[in-house]
Formats: C-alpha cells, structure tokens, sequence
C-alpha cells in the first residue's frame, strides 16, 4: 500500500484548485480548503449553479478514491471524472520523509498541533476565517497521524463535529410554523454541515487515509458527520416530523396546481437519501399520502367527469408522478409511487368506468379515447374486463342489427359496416390484440347465427344486388373489396348449403337473364368461396357458368344449321340456355299453352339440339323464359321487357279487347296462382298495360281485363316486373313484397314502414280523412317525417290500390280490399 | 304486339330406360363415384344391348373382364352402340 505524502497532497490539491477556479467548477476539496485559507465561505448553495448537486453527494468527492468505505450507506455513485485529477503518486518519496522526521518530539507535541487545528475547526464550523495556514493544517495532520497520534485525533474532530451538530439541529427546533421557511433552514443546515465536514475532512485528509483506513470500524470523517447529523435529526424529532410533513405538503400543493420550488424538494431528498434513511422516514408515509389523494380524487372525477375526460386526467397524473421521480424523488420510489397511482385512479374504477363509457366510446368511433382506455387497463392488468366489455357490445349492438327483421333490407350492410368500425378500432386503438380480434370473431359468429337461415339468405341477397348490372358508380376494386368484406361475414355463417342454395338461385337469375355487372367479378367471387368452401361447395355453380358458355356456341350452330335455314318461320330471335339438370337451382315445371308460332320455333330447336346430343332429353321450362315486345299504345311506340307467361297473357289481346279471367285461364293454361300473378303484375303494378275491371289490388275470378289504351310512359324500353312469388321462400318475405321504387335515402326512415303503417291503419278504419290519417301516421311512426313525403306515400298507395280517394270528397280515402 | 325477341330456357337430362346407372347404382342425374359434376363431365354410354351406364362405370367394368366384358345387366356380350 503506497501512502502519497504530504507534498504531494499539497500540490495536486494546487494544481486542481487553480485548475477548477478556472473553470468555476463546483465544490472540490481542494477549492474548499482554499475558500476556508482565505477565511471565505464559498457559497455551496447557489442555486443557479450546474454543478450545485455536487455539494450533496459526498463521493463527488475523488479522494475518496482509496479510502475505505466500509460505511455501507454511503452513497455509491462517484464522480469518476473527478478521479483523473488524481494521479497515483509515486511510493520513494514517502520514505525519504520517513527517514527525516523521525528523532525528536516536544513534549507537548500533541496538544499544541491539536490546538492549531481545534482552531481551525472551530473557524470551518463559525464560518470565520482563520489565521493559520492550510499548508501547515495538513502538516499538522500529518504529523499526528506519524506519530501514531491518528485515534486520538480522530475522537477529538468526532467530539468538536458532535458538539457543533447537535447544536445546529437543536437551533431547528421551534423555528418557524411556515414550512417552507422551515425547510429552508433545514436545507441551509444540511448544506452548511456537507461544506464544513468537506472542508474538515479536506485538512484530516491524511487522517482518512491513514488512521481510519487501518483501523476497523472507524467511520471515514464524511460518515462520521453523516451519522452525526442522522442521529441528532431523529433525537429533535420534531425538526425530522416537521420536515417530512413539510414536504408532503409541498408535493401535495403541487398535485393541487401551485408551482413548488422544486429544487428545495430535490435537495432536502438527496439529504434524506444521503443520511439513509429515505425509504423509512420519507418513502413510506409519501405512498401512503399518495394513496389517499388519489384515492379521494379518483372517486371525485369518476361522479364529476365524463369517462374520456377521467381517463386524459389519468394519463396526466400518471405522468406528473413520473415526472416527479425524475425531478426530485429518489428513483426507486417510481414503482411503488406509479402503481399506487394506478391502483387508485384505475384499478379501483375499472368496472365502472367500463359501465359508464365503453358503450359511449364505442358508439361514437372515439379510437383515440378507446387507445388510451386500452393503454390504461393494460398497466392495471385490466385488459380482460375491456375484452368482455368489447365482447357484451358487439353482442348487443349486433343484436339489434340482426334481430330487427323491421331492418332486414340493411342487414348485411349494417353488418359490414359495423364489423368495419370494429376492425378500425381493434387496429387503432387495440393494438391488433389477438385476444380482442377472436372477440370480435367469436361474437359475430354468434350474431351471425341467432337468426338460422335468414342471414345466410340476406348474405347472397346482398351479393346479388352487388353482382347485379346497374351497380353503377362501384368500379371493379371496389367491388371487389366488397365482395371480400362480404366473405368475412359468410366464414361465420353456420348454415353454408343455406347460403348456397340462395346464392344459386340468385346466380341463376343473373345468368339467365343476362343481369351479370360482370363475368370476372362473378367468377372471382366462386373462386372466393371455393377457397372457402373447398370445390365441392362450387363446382356445380362453375357448371352454371360452362352451361351458359355452351349454350351460346349452341345458339351459334343452331342459326347456322339448315333446320333453323328452313323451317323457322321468320320474324322472332329465338336465343336459348339449355341447362344440365343438377347444376341448377330445381324450377317447378309450369304448364302453358303457347302460341302455335312459339311451339313451332320450340320443337324446331329441339330437333336440332337432339340431333347433335343424342341419348338425351329436353324440357322447356317456361316459367324462366323471357321476351321483348313491341307493342303500339295510342300514345306511343313501346318496347317491353316481359316473361314468357306475360307474353302469353298480352298476345291474347291482340284478338280481343276485353277478356275475363276465365277466359285468359282457358286460353294460355297457366296454373291458377301464377296466372293471378302474372295478371296482377301487367294490371295493378307499376307499369299497367292491362287495365283491370273493377279496380283493386288482388285478382278475383270475376274480373276481366282490357288493354290500356291510355299507356304512357317516359321511356321507350319498359321492364314490367314481375310480382315475386312469396310461396317460395316462406314468411320472412312479405316485407319485400312490394319493392317500393326510388332509393331510401340514409338517415330517412325506410319508406316500407311508412306505407305498411298507412296500410295497418287504413285497414282498421276502412275510411279517414285525410287529417286523421296523418295525426294516426305521427303517433305511430314516432320518428320525424314530413308530411308532404307522407302524402306522396299515400298517392302510391293510391296508385297500386291500397286506397281509394272517396268519389265526393277527396280529402277522405277508403281502403280497398 | 309483337313478339320479337324470345330467350327460352330448357333443360337436359339423359334419356336412359333406367333411373340409376347398373354398376354404381347412382342416379344417372348425377354422377360417378369418381366424379364431382354430372352432365357432360360424366356422361352416360350406351351399349349395343341399350343398356345405359357411366361412362367411367362402364370402362373400368370392361377393363376388368377380360378377354370379353358382358352387359353388367342382360349379360349379353358388350359392345359399345355405334
Ligand atoms: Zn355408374
Ligand atoms: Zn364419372
Ligand atoms: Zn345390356
């Protein structure tokens, strides 16, 4: 072990003193040794000093670099930079000392040198300048500690640094109420003792290396004064209560929103943090404190604030306690001081902030609230609650989607929509959690399946009106893209035959009559559902396709052949889809009698097609067949798009003018209920080439029927639609009945509430006047709708025979049966 | 009124004596055992008997009998109807 000597100490405490004056660095030994030589203070506590924290923190100190430190609360950080002003000094010339002052000693040798430094110690500690020059301080020191003198010294700085200690906190005790005047004398106390014992401690430094070094259980002079102060702080406890209380109080105005001096904080808690005894006298009763503000102030915000706003105020507060750690408080108070903050203002909330403001949050499509709720419940371990919350919404919002058969024509798209606002959240604001994500799975395949059949049934409804010619304005990708969020929503469906025979059906329609918006999309869509479904799902609606291929090459050849050359009559395009049986949806055959013309063109067409595919049969099927008429109204040239058996039922007017409905059953042979239809869709729909006599809605066996003389019509091509058959797929229809025209405009009510509420009311009363209608209309519909759209849904009433304006007055309407 | 442009609709089926196909006892509307689609892609034959069968029925039928194959239904020596 190399013991520097005293020359050494002397010119490195120069060199690094001139050297740190220069730079007006803080507090080194060297530079307080000066400042007590020349009997100034140095003023360790200016606060607008960089380096003023030095002051506080005792292994700042760089010769402590071989001190031991067998006090373990000292504090372990060093200021390393410090250390390179210290080179190790060279062993040799600690001998030639040695040798030289070895022989002689004066008998009062020990108490003069002590008195010289008593002296000055008394000087450090008054703050007064003191006549005796630093160098022969150390010489002093040094010569004691030679002469094995270094115990006794020792006890006598202990006894002066006690005496001093003791009275300074004494001097606290019964010092002002005001806290913060009171912790700045504390404050000044403590920084008053860390520049006085560095300053001691600057003088004895050969004590600390020599003495206490050697000998064990000796506190180095810093710790001694440490303890010194730890143990008079806790004996006036009041000057220790004061202090502590004092600055709870601080923090806690603070929190309240008044600007604390913060610096005070950081150093009286440096202080508690030096002495040791942070965590006991500070830490513990700061949590505590915390705990009931925030658990006071969680309780106020929840009743006064809406849940958005509490949970901003949260994120705050969550990050003022952070920012305090990184202020003032000790590090290690972050976790316990976060996770009270966390415990008080959410965990305690968690189900009701769930029960107030999820649903809200939800509805609204807040992402950025729903984040941070998301971001807050996963620091409390809360995430499960948000799940289920999620879970019960999606449930419940979805149910009344699906259930509302009032709303079946939006289903689908409801569904779209709101599965489309879920995904944006769990992306924006869940963070693509995966639980969350087979949440929304698992409840919308709940949702999907709460009604059997029907949603599997709007499904390929609505990707019929999707694939349908006439959806303008959607261009191929966003069809596409439909078509895939439409596929999302299919994957949950249970009963996927349902949706296949739906589908089909639709499909079939598309094909056959040419409505496809386009063949590419048909195809992508069945190529989507056969990576769904596998190609037994599809092949048989690929075999649709092949059909509808061949049978254009058929009607090419069949043109070209020399029975269509030779025996067509002329005049009709005849074109043909010959469909193989199984692929297709099963059609109900139909009898009619057709014109002798359209039997000719028939068996001439299956002549040719039995001649090219022997070993088969063919069957028309009529029900399906569809023409373009042209028709001569008085007012006007018409074409119309017809079915077959519409055809059949307008040609009979050709001959006759006027034909009961006895007549028109004998002549074309059609099954009673679909020829009520068919009559009814050319007589009472939209568009009337038939007039029926007596008006009304339903077709009796004594009406008869003459051609509208009077047909106009804005446009040159007319489709008479045909009126859905309801026996087909069951009850769940009837409000499809009677597609009104026109689109519903969004926000609006759907326009079929409107009429079947007229039609419910006009029923019970059989007659009202048009004021009582309108007053019934409002108490029933109870949602706002003006009342000139309501009498234009009363005049299309009137115009497909629900009502009637009565003959003499016209302000009261019957209804018609 | 005239009638000017007419798309019909037909339908197709095989014209065998028999509902289902000797061999595999599967209705002739649909197919094979071995096939996914009926119609075209699993066509019927004809033997010169009038026995109707799968064609995939019967090939692998004829394949199996060898040197002569026989009608699976009258027994009579199978040939294909020309
Ligand atoms: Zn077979
Ligand atoms: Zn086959
Ligand atoms: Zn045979």
């Amino acid at each position: 072990m190399s013991l520097p000597n005293k020359r050494t100490i002397s010119n490195t405490s120069n060199t690094n003193h001139t050297s740190s004056m220069k730079k007006a660095k803080s507090q080194t030994v060297a530079c307080s040794v000066d400042s007590a030589k020349n009997g100034l203070h140095h003023d360790f506590n200016n606060t607008n000093n960089p380096d003023n924290d030095v002051v506080f923190d005792p292994s700042s100190l760089s010769l402590d670099e071989d001190l031991k430190t067998d006090d373990s609360r000292a504090p372990a950080a060093a200021n390393l930079g410090r250390k390179k002003a210290q080179p190790p000094q060279p062993a040799k010339k600690l001998v030639i000392k040695l040798v030289k002052g070895k022989p002689t000693l004066p008998s009062n040798f020990e108490e003069d040198t002590w008195a010289k430094l008593k002296s000055a110690i008394k000087a450090i500690f008054l703050k007064q300048p003191d006549s005796c020059d630093l160098e022969k301080l150390y010489q002093a020191v040094n010569d004691l500690c030679l002469h094995k003198m270094g115990g006794n010294l020792y006890q006598r700085i202990e006894k002066e640094c006690e005496a001093h200690i003791s009275a300074a906190l004494q001097s606290l005790v019964g010092q002002s109420p005001d806290l913060v005047v009171f912790l700045s004398l504390v404050e000044r106390c403590w920084q008053d003792l860390c520049d006085q014992m560095l300053m001691i401690r600057g003088i004895a430094l050969y004590l600390d290396r020599t003495y206490v070094k050697q000998t064990p259980n000796v506190r180095s002079l810093w710790d001694m004064g440490l303890q010194l102060f730890r143990k008079y702080l806790s004996s006036y406890s009041e000057v220790e209560h004061k202090t502590v209380t004092g600055l709870l109080r601080m923090i806690e105005r603070e929190r309240l929103g008044e600007a604390v001096d913060r610096t005070l904080l950081n150093h009286l808690l440096k202080m508690f943090t030096a002495l040791g005894i942070y965590t006991e006298s500070f830490e513990k009763p700061f949590l505590e404190c915390t705990s009931e503000f925030y658990a006071a102030e969680g309780m106020k915000y929840m009743q006064q604030s809406d849940v958005p706003d509490y949970l901003k105020h949260v994120e705050i507060r969550l990050h003022e306690e952070h920012e305090r750690c990184v202020l003032y408080l000790d590090v290690s108070t972050r976790k316990p001081l976060i996770a009270t903050a966390e415990r008080q203002l959410l965990e305690r909330h968690i189900s009701a902030i769930l029960d107030k403001g999820f649903t809200m949050l939800m509805d609204g499509h807040r992402t950025e609230d729903l984040q941070r709720m998301y971001v807050l419940f996963l620091r409390v371990n809360a995430l499960e609650s948000l799940r289920q919350a999620l879970a019960s919404y999606i449930r419940r919002t979805g149910h009344g989607i699906v259930m509302d058969e009032e709303k079946d024509k939006d289903m689908v798209s409801s569904l779209l929509e709101f599965k489309a606002s879920l995904d944006t959240i769990w992306e924006e604001s869940f963070y693509k959690n995966e639980g969350f994500c087979n949440t929304i799975k698992d409840a919308f395949e709940h949702l999907i399946n709460l009604r059997q059949n029907r949603p599997a049934e709007l499904i390929a409804k609505f990707l019929d009106e999707k694939l349908r010619a006439g959806n303008k304005g959607t261009s191929e990708e966003e069809l596409e893209g439909t078509l895939d969020k439409v596929l999302v929503l299919f994957r949950f469906i249970q009963g996927k035959d349902v949706f296949e025979a739906f589908y089909k059906k639709d499909l079939a329609k598309r094909l056959l009559l040419g409505k496809s918006a386009s063949i590419d999309a048909e195809k992508s869509m069945i190529s989507k559902l056969k990576t769904e479904c596998g190609s037994q799902f599809t092949n048989k609606l690929e075999g649709m396709f092949k059909d509808i291929e061949l049978s254009k090459e058929i009607n090419e050849s069949f043109k070209q052949s020399s029975q269509a050359r030779t025996k067509l009559p002329s005049g009709i395009e005849m074109s043909v889809h010959v469909l193989t049986t199984g692929y297709w949806p099963t059609y109900p055959p139909m009898d009619v009698r057709l014109p002798h013309e359209l039997n000719v063109y028939q068996d001439i067409f299956k002549e040719f097609y039995l001649s090219k595919y022997s070993g088969r049969r063919l069957m028309w099927q009529n029900s399906l067949g569809h023409c373009v008429l042209k028709a001569e109204f008085p007012k006007g040239k018409k074409e119309l798009a017809v079915s077959l058996f519409q055809t059949v039922v307008l040609m009979l007017f050709n001959d006759a003018q006027k034909l009961s409905f006895q007549d028109i059953r004998d002549a074309t042979g059609i099954e009673d209920k679909e020829l009520r239809r068919t009559l009814q869709s050319l007589a009472c729909g939209k568009v009337r080439v038939l007039q029926k006599l007596p008006k009304g809605r339903e077709v009796e066996d004594d009406d008869s029927f003459v051609f509208n003389e009077g047909f106009t019509a804005p446009l040159y091509r007319i489709k008479v639609n045909a009126i859905p058959d309801e026996g087909n797929s069951g009850g769940e229809h009837k409000h499809y009945r009677e597609s009104i025209p026109g689109p519903s405009i969004s926000g609006s009510p759907p326009l079929l509430h409107v009429d079947a509420a007229i039609v419910r009311i006009m029923k019970t009363r059989k007659v009202l006047s048009h004021t009582l209608l309108i007053t019934e209309l409002f108490q029933q519909l109870k949602f706002p709708i003006k009342p000139a759209d309501l009498k234009k849904r009363i005049e299309s009433l009137i115009d497909r025979e629900y009502l009637e304006r009565d003959k003499n007055n016209p302000q009261i309407y019957n209804y018609l049966a | 009124m005239i009638l000017f442009r007419w798309h019909a609709v037909a339908s197709w089926t095989w014209d065998a004596q028999d509902e289902t196909c000797g061999i595999c006892r599967m209705a002739f509307d649909g197919c094979c055992p071995d096939c996914k689609l009926p119609g075209d892609d699993c066509p019927l034959i004809w033997g010169a008997c009038n026995h109707a069968f799968h064609l995939h029925c019967i090939l692998k039928w004829v394949n199996s009998q060898t040197p002569q194959a026989h009608c699976p239904m009258c027994r009579r020596e199978w040939q294909f109807k020309g």
